[in-house]
């Protein structure tokens, strides 16, 4: 006993001499050497496996079935290397990189009847990958579409396709066909929509509306499965696919999926022998790796430390990487940083004190410092701080510079004197001084940035006599998304692009006619309306909530270049006559790739490395 | 007996004055001085008390800021945190906050926490203890067997569904009783820590009420209310100030478990087990590692030192147990 309370005393007295010893060695830890890699000093050239690997797991929405499957980095791998689009995209950086282009149609269709049809033909010499190796069809793309109005599939966007003439009947049983597609021909497929859709295109490059092989697809009617048997229509295919027997649905069935792709932890990518390299266009696809492998980790450092050593070529992580390794590879090309083409934002519900005045909610967009909440991020790789709604990319640089509440670090001056033009300022001091500006309840995500970045926001809020009562949740987005519990306030919301079309940013997140009992991404609620209040459980501030339903309608009917220009305008609208939100970062994209890596390129559609252009030693 | 042949020189009265009558207060000081380790632990804790108490006045008037104050500068162009000098003693944390500063109010918030949860659990865990080793029967069965179903819940996954289930409102729920925060925390480590005490005590209990002195005051007709004030609880007091001693620094990890997984008390409120868990959380131990090193520190040390009081106590307190 004497003993071992005397060893407790000696690690009382060690305990103690560490605090002074601590002091010593922690401020001398914080150098770091940077790299000074080459990475894409060699000249490109064909072969190699291209190693990747997943922060944590792949966490596909769908299983990576084509017609369900939602997360971007997914449509990238599908996008560049196994589904084919009537539309595509070149799998560029920037603003280039959301420009359709013709993939497996001759052109990019011919528009008529006032922008409601839209007439494809199908190249010549496409064909379905192993085992099928067959020509692709019209009818494939059709059945495409059969699936996407399949209830039991769950195609997660599936919402865009309801633009088309008896989607909607064909979804609920009403009709056997969807009466707005017709193929005329195996060569040519018509489609008729309900009502002009400018970015109708743009809707036909994701992956659902990719070929899709009713003899394989048509056996499975249930989300999740038929990813582990995806016939590639790409340039590449998950290894072992020539082994499938795809004779009947019992064969298919019992091979237990391809096996290149286990479902979870790893996905193993070949040369599909059926691709013609003269049907694509070496813009949009180089193809020179023979061999991608996709896997998982879920260790953080051991996927840089393998990055460092070259047993694997690129990520796909889970955020922004960590500070460290942002500071470990600044100055080094093997460090690539591009527009994630999304904005994180913080949410202000206009029907809740005091963000039901507008003055308040200017306010706050003019205190934040949001380059100290950039910090929090990682600094400048993080992205660009943002000054408006929807990223430039999206809005074809039309509102570049356009900084409505200032470019950083807050003006606590201009601020106040918003707050002096509140009702929640009862002596017109700039403070507000209203019950309703105390404690107001906010809920915030459980990633380590946002604790980070919250005492800053704080801080800012405090000059103007605002205070937050914090609520930290694992899972933030089912709250905010739930109308009835009227939260005012949340530093979680994100959002990104699913097309490279401004209405895929303002379309669910400003129209009063997207709004949804729960899983609601317009949580300012902009355009609420009496007959909504009661349907929903609203309860505060109801009336004189401004909307945007007839800008929004008005810009869809627009298209190309017009497109752009009409949605900068809401963006504008949205800024200073409504202000639902506080956006604070362009998040980008950022990852670290290996020495070994000669070619590297970033997909600005799906946000993540553009497989079709890298190449490695 | 007849004196010592040839010793007729000793007095008893010189006997007398050399044996001094000692009270148990003076007995019990007389042995726990002798205890180096113990008065460690107690000095350590009286430190820490006092960096606690006054943590805002060392901070205002010592330091000259609070601690939710962030200094943009005492973070580089990447957001990791500098280190210690001689205006931030332990450095910044991630959000460039004085983690000095962060580190004294988090003194305040684990003994707070542990002396309020400690003494409701104590509370709790004596009276039903009391009651059930004196009263026995279906008594004690009924209540043993409620505190076996406490000790069989899942206290962690319970406190996860509490702080998910109850923290999407502002109201909280039960009409705002219950809300994630400090309270919740005092209520979740009472809650689950009294059934440890009503164990102890009960078995205590069990013995003490065969003892003779029971008896006598039962054979004299004193009621049962005043057999357990007089006879039983004051016999209780070493035992009780024991385990006290013992589960403060417990509770103290328990709340600093509970914050490390983001259960625990507000974002806003320094914590030892919040900090520990941000630095985690955010990688930034890494290139900063004070951001563990001193929460940690004062973590293990508060720990240590409640550990060899209550080790003291008991010695000195008790004078069964062996040294």
């Amino acid at each position: 006993m004497r003993i071992k309370r005397r060893i407790a005393t000696a690690v009382l007295v060690v305990a103690a001499a560490g605090l002074a010893i601590a002091a010593t060695t922690a401020s001398a830890g914080s150098n770091s050497s940077q790299h000074a890699g080459a990475a894409g000093a060699n000249k490109a050239a064909a072969g190699g496996v291209y190693r990747v690997e997943y922060e944590s797991s792949f966490d596909f929405t769908g299983g990576f079935d084509p017609t369900g499957e939602y997360l971007g980095s997914a449509q990238g791998i599908l996008g560049n290397l196994l589904v084919r689009t009537l539309i595509g995209y070149k799998h560029v950086a920037g603003a280039p990189g959301n420009v359709v282009v013709p993939d497996l149609a001759t052109d990019l269709g011919k528009i008529t009847n006032n922008g409601k049809t839209y007439t494809f033909k199908l190249k010549d010499g496409i064909k379905f990958g192993p085992p099928l190796n067959r020509p692709i069809t019209s009818k494939d793309i059709l059945f495409a579409f059969q699936r996407i109005g399949t209830p039991s599939v769950v195609a997660q966007y599936g919402f865009y396709y309801d633009v088309i003439k008896g989607m909607t009947a064909f979804k609920t049983g009403k009709s056997k066909v969807i009466q707005g597609i017709k193929t005329p021909d195996l060569k040519t497929i018509i489609f008729d929509l309900t009502v002009p859709t400018g970015d109708f295109r743009y809707r036909l490059a994701m992956p659902a509306a990719g070929p899709i092989p009713q003899e394989v697809a048509g056996c499975f009617t249930q989300p999740n499965e038929y990813g582990r048997y995806l016939i590639s229509s790409g340039p590449y295919m998950f290894a072992g696919s020539d082994k499938l027997n795809a004779s009947s649905c019992d064969t298919i069935k019992a091979s237990g999926g391809i096996s290149g792709f286990d479902g979870t932890t790893k996905m193993d990518l070949v040369r599909n022998p059926s691709y013609n390299a003269s049907t694509d266009s070496p813009a949009a696809r180089e193809n020179l790796p023979d061999e991608f492998t996709f896997t998982t980790n879920s260790n953080v450092d051991d996927i840089y430390a393998k990055i460092g050593r070259g047993d694997i070529e690129d990520e796909v992580p889970g955020g922004t990487p960590p500070p460290t390794v942002l500071r470990q590879y600044a100055g080094s090309n093997q460090l690539k940083s591009n527009s994630g083409d999304r904005t994180w934002y913080f949410m202000l519900n206009l029907t809740q004190p005091p963000f039901d005045d507008i003055h308040i909610r200017k306010a706050i967009n003019w205190v934040v410092n949001r380059d100290a909440l950039r910090k929090a991020w990682g600094g400048p790789f993080a992205g660009n701080i943002a000054t408006h709604i929807a990223p430039d990319n999206l809005l074809a640089d039309k509102l570049k510079g356009y900084a409505p509440y200032g470019t950083g670090k807050g003006d606590v001056a201009k601020a106040k004197a918003e707050v002096k033009l509140s009702k929640y300022d009862s002596n017109h001091d700039g403070i507000c001084d209203a019950k309703a500006c105390k404690n107001i309840f906010s809920i915030s995500g459980d990633r380590a940035v946002e604790k980070t970045m919250l005492p800053t926001l704080e801080q800012n809020l405090k000059s103007i006599g605002m205070t937050l009562k914090d609520r930290v949740l694992k899972d933030a987005y089912t709250p905010i998304g739930t109308v009835r519990l009227n939260t005012p306030f949340s530093t979680r919301p994100g959002w990104g692009k699913d097309y490279a079309d401004p209405y895929a940013f303002f379309g669910a997140n400003f129209d009063s006619r997207a709004i949804t009992p729960t899983g609601n991404a317009n949580r300012g609620l902009v355009g609420l309306t009496p007959a909504l209040v009661k349907k929903f459980g609203v309860k505060g501030t109801v009336t004189g909530i401004p909307s945007v339903d007839k800008d929004l309608d008005n810009c869809q009917t627009k298209l190309e270049g017009a497109r752009p220009v009409c949605y900068a305008a809401l963006d504008k609208k949205l800024m200073t006559q409504v202000v639902p939100w506080v956006p604070y970062l362009w998040a980008n994209y950022t990852n670290v790739i290996s020495k070994n890596v000669t070619q590297w390129q970033f997909d600005q559609f799906s946000a993540v490395t553009a497989w079709a252009h890298v190449a490695v030693k | 007996m007849s004196a010592v042949v040839g010793q007729t020189d000793v007095h008893p009265e010189s006997l007398v004055t050399s044996v001094e009558g000692r009270s148990p207060r003076q007995i019990f000081w007389a042995r726990f001085r002798q205890d180096r380790a113990a008065m460690v632990g107690g000095i350590a804790v009286l430190t820490l008390l006092f960096l606690a108490v006054f943590a805002g006045v060392i901070a205002r008037h010592v330091i000259g800021h609070g601690p939710n104050q962030v200094y943009d500068s005492m973070t580089d162009d990447f957001g990791i945190p500098k280190g210690p000098n001689s205006s931030f003693w332990f450095g910044a944390d991630g959000a460039g906050r004085d983690l000095f500063v962060r580190v004294l109010y988090g003194a305040r918030t684990s003994l707070l926490v542990a002396f309020i949860a400690t003494t409701i659990s104590m509370t709790i865990g004596v009276t039903v203890g009391v009651i059930a080793g004196y009263y026995r029967g279906f008594t004690d069965t009924v209540v043993m067997r409620i505190s076996d179903v406490v000790l069989a819940l899942p206290v962690l996954l319970l406190a996860i569904g509490i702080a998910a289930a109850c923290g999407q409102t502002a109201a909280g729920c039960l009409g705002g009783f219950v809300q994630p925060g400090l309270g919740l925390v005092i209520f979740v480590i009472s809650a689950f820590t009294w059934p440890y005490i009503a164990r102890i005590v009960r078995s205590t209990t069990l013995s003490l009420r065969a003892k003779e002195f029971v008896e006598a005051a039962r054979s004299l007709g004193a009621s049962h209310k005043r057999i357990i004030m007089r006879e039983i609880l004051p016999n209780l007091a070493a035992p009780i100030i024991i385990w006290a001693t013992l589960l403060i620094p417990s509770n103290i990890l328990f709340e600093a478990a509970l914050s490390f997984l983001g259960l625990g008390v507000p974002i806003d409120t320094p914590s030892w087990g919040q900090a520990l868990s941000d630095a985690a959380g955010s990688g930034l131990y890494k290139s900063a590692p004070w951001l563990m090193i001193f929460p940690g520190i004062f973590l293990v040390v508060t720990t240590l030192a409640f550990n060899l009081l209550g080790d003291g106590l008991r010695d000195a307190l008790d004078p069964r147990s062996e040294r």
